[in-house]
């Protein structure tokens, strides 16, 4: 049998297209066999529903009430969950934020850090056993890192959105924007060649006005508990 | 309306009001049961198996695209569930086939023949038994649910024509395998 006219066998035995018999098939044998499928077919829309059991509803629920996710289902809800974060770095500058704005902030800048921490380890350990000689510059990408895991640190505290986070978040920007200062000017001290300028700068041109924007930016957060 | 009404639910429930989602729970238990219970010929099995789908389609609620409708979403939720139990299960399912069958409300006053349509209701539930899976689906969707060709399709994620020969297939098995027990549609 062609598949169209199979397809159209089933819509008359849903109740569409022509009605029996099919004008296409004459054998009474044929005729016999499609008015079987048309009885079987009435038979199962004809056939009372099973009622659910009473307490389903509440049974669902109640698990629904007790689940408990797995640790990978929170971290991808956590991820993947839309938050009401959003970016205006000027705004941060004038008028009142968020603690999570704030905190927003922080990530990045932690962010950034470690991925200049990364960047200079790799960078400085092409440069092999003359780092041994460096003092203060090969401790910079440990620094980065370090100042990553702080301003990582200082973010997620800040989610708090409290009095005490925004109080170490301030000291945590004031000691950052003095250490950047000072690392710009104690490593060319220290190390006479093209790369210490790049440090240098890196350190006072990126470190201090971020520092004056993430201390801005906590200012502003204050005003709210003023 | 009711569209309406479920997408705010939905936001609701993903908004982190676990409670509202009791609402599509009342509204739907009674098919996605119905749906388990004609797949599996038990009742104890559709119990499990509409709780499970309930908690699949509230964890998968965020996948769920809003505009569209929800109740052939749910389906092809339920659907999963149910197919992946089948697949699990190794028990003859015909021996479950009405030994557990759940009360229904048949409004024939004869006794008698209400008792004939019962024993009919049985027989037939074993044919679906028999049938395999996606065709049982097929037909279940179609005549017992009373679903259209396309959200069958939908719902199966298959083409328009495959779920028609799907009920096509399926009816006449069901026609071949009463045709060898000597039952007849009209019976």
């Amino acid at each position: 049998m062609k598949e169209a006219d199979i397809e159209r066998i089933v819509e008359q035995l849903s109740g569409k297209g022509e009605a029996f018999p099919l004008a296409t098939e004459d054998s009474p044998e044929e005729e016999n066999r499609l008015k079987q499928l048309e009885a079987i077919a009435r038979m199962m829309r004809e056939e009372p529903a099973p009622e659910p059991p009473a307490n389903l509803g509440d049974c669902i629920m109640s698990r629904l009430r007790t689940r408990r996710p797995s640790p990978w289902k929170v971290l991808s809800e956590a991820l993947l969950k839309p938050h009401e974060v959003s970016f205006h770095p000027l705004n941060a500058l004038r008028s009142p934020i968020s603690g999570q704005e704030c905190s927003f902030y922080f990530i990045m800048v932690g962010a950034f850090y470690a991925i200049l921490g990364m960047i200079l380890m790799v960078g400085l350990h092409k440069l092999g056993e003359s780092l041994v000689t460096l003092g203060w510059v090969r401790w910079q990408p440990q620094i980065a890192l370090a100042t990553a895991l702080c301003m990582v640190a200082m973010g997620l505290y800040l989610l708090n959105d409290g009095r005490l986070a925004l109080r170490i978040a301030r000291i945590g920007a004031l000691i950052y924007l003095g250490f950047a200062f000072l690392n710009g000017i104690i490593v060319p001290l220290e190390w006479d060649i093209p790369v210490s300028a790049f440090v240098s700068m890196l350190s006072s041109l990126v470190g201090v006005p971020t520092g004056f924007f993430l201390f801005r930016a906590i200012q502003n957060c204050g005003k709210r508990y003023a | 309306m009711k569209q309406i009404d479920e997408r705010e639910i939905i936001g609701r429930v993903l908004g982190g009001e676990t409670e509202a989602f009791g609402v599509l729970v009342d509204l739907y238990k009674g098919p996605v049961f119905r749906l388990a219970f004609r797949m599996t010929g038990s009742a104890q099995d559709a119990d499990d198996l509409t709780q499970e789908s309930f908690l699949r389609a509230y964890q998968s609620l965020r996948r769920f695209k809003v505009g569209k409708r929800f109740f052939p979403w749910l389906y092809t939720v339920s659907l999963n569930v149910i197919r992946n139990h089948l697949r699990k299960a190794n028990t003859l399912l015909e021996e479950a086939a009405g030994q557990k069958t759940p009360r229904a409300t048949d409004s024939r006053d004869d006794p008698a023949e209400a008792a004939m349509a019962r024993e009919r209701g049985m027989k037939l539930q074993g044919y679906l038994l028999k049938l395999p899976v996606p065709v049982r689906e097929a037909l279940v969707l179609r005549f017992y649910e009373s679903m259209s060709f396309e959200d069958i399709a939908r719902v199966t994620e298959d083409t328009l024509s495959s779920a028609k020969m799907k009920v096509y297939r399926g009816l006449e098995k069901t026609r071949r395998m009463m045709e060898a027990d000597g039952f007849t549609a009209s019976d």
